[in-house]
């Protein structure tokens, strides 16, 4: 049985419709006119025992949502879910013992008062058994650097050390499901570094399962073998990297290196119709589909007109990819993702 | 005048402000009135087991002091200790600094932004209330009208100064919920807000003469029922400006000496 | 049996829920300690709040008699229970009055993840030190009037004492919780509604006989201020009319907090968090 099941998963926000200032709220108050929202529309959603599931999408494309869902913070509108033989807004505090959570925007470290305080609260709140409690806590200090800062109160520490000071506290009591929610968020490239190498030894060394979303695709490729994508509230992928690759990056970019200038770039345009060609001093680059033309096709129409002294081919970045999945710039032959979503509105959230 | 365009402009910012939170505004000041509604229940009970005057007052004029108390009480509300000590707490005072104006005026003018707003919305409950109490004792003639407006801006005046001297106290402590709170208090009990000055025993009203509070509540309020003859008043309200010169300035003094401290102390 | 064990399974639970409560307020604690100065201002301001509050009192009573037949030392135990209560709020439930902002910014989210009930993480949010000035000077108040009760001392009364006391800190408690949980519904960065009806307890410090009925039925049975105050110090001084409502204090406490949870798991259903 999987460890996280959704299906038709909803959730609809009710917004007042209420014009700016006292009067209007006072229309409000009489008038009660409300429009839906549909943050997340009908997902399912199965994700089994030690997956790791990177969750992506756009600003406002559902994904909070979702996990503030499976957390059981907040109560869907329809459709049902079941995390690990819970309904979570029902069985919200078992289905919390059972899961960690660190959102990078917010802490659960007490502002106050020293990191180790905030640990021992939480192990007093799992009632997590002594030995494991210490066990844990040892091997997370020791992984995550996390001494030199334990006495200090987490209002006071810096981004990065509070983060891991996070991470540790989520997983002392050993959850079976880790949420990220943009856990390198306004970190240096070193401490994103460690986070991540900690969280891929977690998956590979205890088989927690890690559901993340993130802005920061180096997350996603150090960490996860399973990529969702959202977009406005629906989940327009879901499989692999490669299979995302495959479905989404048609296209490839051809870059030559050339001996001279080319005299003239029509005969070369003429022999590549259907490609979008760029000339810059001694550098050609020809973007081509390529379920339509081999890359030795591209190299045989350039050849004869100049010539070649190097040349590569470049792969597009899932950054990029993704980047363009987020912006609807996608021509595939995978289901077309956006025709069928009327609720456009909902991609103007925050 | 035109060195004070700019004062004019942020006492002009500052009363947007309040527009922008109205409803907590309006919460609050509607938070006041259960105080002034029970005040008026309790004495109402007073005046009515025991006919005719009591320490001076007629019940018509003992309602004539509650409602102006009341509106007194709620002029300046948004200048308090805790804003002030968490700009200087935050080092925001450190742009305020480094701007040509004047840091007394400006926090003047922030504060007295607002009390057009506050002593509108005061003077329509304050009329509210007097009509269900069955009316208040007027102004006894012009002129003690005249001297009245006169007195109630010297105790705004005035109440500003108390607050901007108290608040000075952040440089030294971030308790200033407390500091506030206390500052309250003694104001509440030695300004005539809670119960007119007159009703205490000698010593406490010996006491109360000396602090520069009875000029928040008590000299205006006495002065527009015309409780005290000519020369007293003339001479109540003469305390009243010297109280606001001496608090004025002692809290330019303070201020000068604080950010010396600040400065050498390595800020 | 099988009732036992669950009996047994539920006392465990209110044990370790009564634990974990006083350890996240004792962490609260440490943290308000670390700033001494404040800490002593507090304390200070608190007393000084109540001691003006007494010399009105006095003062009033300089003049007249009684309020509608209430004495001085009646008005004034009325008035040491408003704030021996409100101290008691301040000091161990403090933490109501920061749900508004908890709930506006979406860091109440932070709750709802932990494995133990939001309302027990709620009333151990914070602390107000204030609170242990107003629990001070107000019990001194307390005792002073006590001592003018003209009744015997049984030890019934002495028991009936301090059950009202803690009814009446209950009562109080329930009704901060139950406002707070307004922050569901109108969503403010300030404890508006809370605040607001905080104020009412203006009214609870005298008699309420000398309110109009409206007033009157709003402390007495919309918002039961006068179970605070008013009730069990008619009980305690055998106020002939009175004294016999005091009485139902206790269950008026259980009233409140039973509708102050109810109000408030209402609410939670209604929470939406922030940026979905």
């Amino acid at each position: 049985m999987p460890l996280i099941e959704a299906h038709g998963l909803t959730k609809q926000f009710r917004q007042a419709v209420k014009e700016p200032g006292l009067v209007g709220s006072l229309k409000h108050f009489f008038t009660r006119q409300y429009k839906d929202k549909l943050a997340v529309d009908h997902i399912d959603l199965s994700v089994e025992a030690g997956e790791s599931v990177a969750y992506l999408g756009p600003n406002g494309a559902g994904k909070s949502t979702t996990i503030k869902m499976l957390t059981g913070i907040l109560v869907p509108t329809s459709g049902s879910l079941i995390v690990d033989g819970l309904v979570p807004h029902e069985k919200r505090q078992q289905n919390a013992r059972k899961m960690g959570v660190v959102f990078g925007q917010r802490t659960q470290l007490w502002w106050d008062i020293p990191v180790i305080e905030s640990f021992n609260l939480a192990r007093d709140m799992y009632e997590i058994p002594a030995a494991r409690y210490k066990a844990n806590l040892a091997e997370f200090t020791e992984l995550l650097g996390l001494a030199e800062f334990m006495n200090i109160p987490a209002g006071k520490v810096s981004l990065g050390q509070r983060m891991r000071a996070d991470l540790c506290m989520a997983l002392l009591h050993e959850p079976k499901l880790l949420y990220l929610d943009e856990p390198t968020i306004g970190l240096d490239i070193a401490v994103k570094d460690s986070i991540r190498k900690f969280i891929h030894r977690l998956v590979e060394e205890r088989g927690t399962t890690v559901m993340l979303t993130t802005h920061d695709l180096g997350d996603i490729e150090d960490i996860c073998n399973r990529i969702v994508i959202i977009d406005s509230g629906k989940i327009i992928h879901d499989g692999g990297l490669a299979d995302l690759k495959d479905n989404y990056a048609r296209d490839r970019v051809i870059h030559f290196q050339l001996a001279r200038p080319p005299a003239s770039m029509e005969p070369i345009c003429a022999g590549l119709p259907a490609c979008d060609l760029h000339a810059d001093g001694l550098s050609l680059s020809v973007r081509f589909d390529r379920f339509e033309f081999a890359a030795g096709e591209i190299a045989a129409a350039v050849m004869p007109h100049v010539e070649v002294i190097d040349f590569r081919i470049d792969e597009p970045e899932v950054e990029d990819l993704i980047r363009r999945v987020y912006l609807g710039q996608l021509s595939l032959a995978a289901p077309e993702p956006t025709a069928d979503t009327p609720e456009s509105a909902v991609a103007a959230e925050a | 005048m035109r060195g004070l365009n700019k004062y004019f402009s942020i006492a002009k910012a500052s009363l947007e402000v309040i527009f922008v939170y109205r409803a907590g505004f309006a919460f609050n000041m509607i938070g006041t009135v259960f105080y002034v509604v029970a005040m008026f229940y309790l004495w109402q009970t007073i005046f009515l087991g025991k006919p005719g005057a009591l320490g001076g007052f007629t019940w018509p004029e003992m309602k004539a002091y509650l409602i102006v108390a009341f509106i007194l009480n709620s002029t300046m509300t948004w200048f308090d200790e805790w804003t002030m000590g968490s700009d200087i707490r935050e080092g925001r005072v450190a742009t305020d600094l480094a701007r040509p104006i004047d840091f007394q005026l400006k926090r003047f003018a922030e504060a007295i932004g607002p009390v057009p707003f506050e002593l509108v919305s005061a003077l329509g409950i304050g009329a509210v209330v007097a009509v269900v109490f069955g009316g208040i004792a007027l102004p006894a003639d012009p002129v003690h009208l005249a001297l009245f407006i006169v007195s109630a801006a010297l105790a705004t005046l005035l109440k500003f100064a108390i607050i901007y001297c108290v608040s000075m106290v952040a440089f030294w402590t971030t308790g200033m919920e407390g500091v506030q709170n206390a500052r309250m208090a003694v104001q509440n009990i030695f300004s005539g807000a809670l119960i007119p000055l007159v009703f205490f025993p000698e010593w406490l009203r010996g006491f109360a003469s000396v602090l520069p509070f009875q000029g928040m509540i008590s000299t205006p309020a006495l002065t527009y029922l015309g409780a005290m003859d000519g020369p007293t008043t003339a001479f109540m309200i003469g305390t009243q400006a010297v109280w606001v010169v001496g608090l004025m300035l002692f809290g330019r003094l303070l201020w000068r000496s604080a950010i010396k401290a600040v400065t050498i102390n390595g800020g | 049996m099988a009732v036992k064990v669950a009996i047994a399974t539920r006392l465990r639970r209110a044990r370790w829920l009564t634990y974990i409560y006083f350890r996240c307020l004792g962490q609260q604690m440490k943290a308000i300690l670390a700033y001494e100065a404040d800490f002593v201002i507090l304390l200070i301001s608190a007393g000084l709040v109540q001691i003006t509050g007494f010399l009105f009192i006095w003062t009033v009573f300089q003049r007249i008699p009684d309020i509608n037949g209430w004495t001085f030392w009646q008005v004034v135990m009325m008035y040491s229970l408003i704030f021996i209560t409100e101290g008691v709020g301040s000091l161990f439930f403090e933490g109501t009055w920061r749900v508004s902002r908890l709930v506006y910014n979406g860091n109440f989210d932070q709750i709802l993840v932990r494995p133990v009930s939001p309302i027990v993480q709620v009333l151990a949010g914070a602390v107000g030190f204030n609170g242990l000035g107003n629990i001070v000077t107000g019990g001194a108040l307390l005792a002073i009037s006590l001592g003018n009760v003209p009744a015997q001392w049984t030890p019934g009364r002495l028991l009936m004492l301090v059950i009202l006391i803690i009814s009446a800190a209950t009562i109080r408690v329930a009704i901060n919780l139950a406002t707070s949980a307004c922050a569901f519904w109108i969503k403010t960065p300030w404890s508006m509604v809370p605040m607001f009806v905080h104020q009412l307890g203006e009214f609870a410090k005298y008699p309420i006989t000398i309110y109009s009925m409206a007033v009157q039925a709003m402390v007495v049975v919309a918002i039961p201020f006068a179970f605070v105050s008013f009730f069990p110090t008619a009980y305690l001084f055998n106020m002939e009319s009175w004294s016999a409502i005091g009485l139902l204090t206790p269950l008026v406490a259980v009233y409140c907090m039973f509708m102050a949870v109810w109000i408030f798991r209402v609410g939670l259903r209604r929470y939406e968090s922030t940026g979905h």
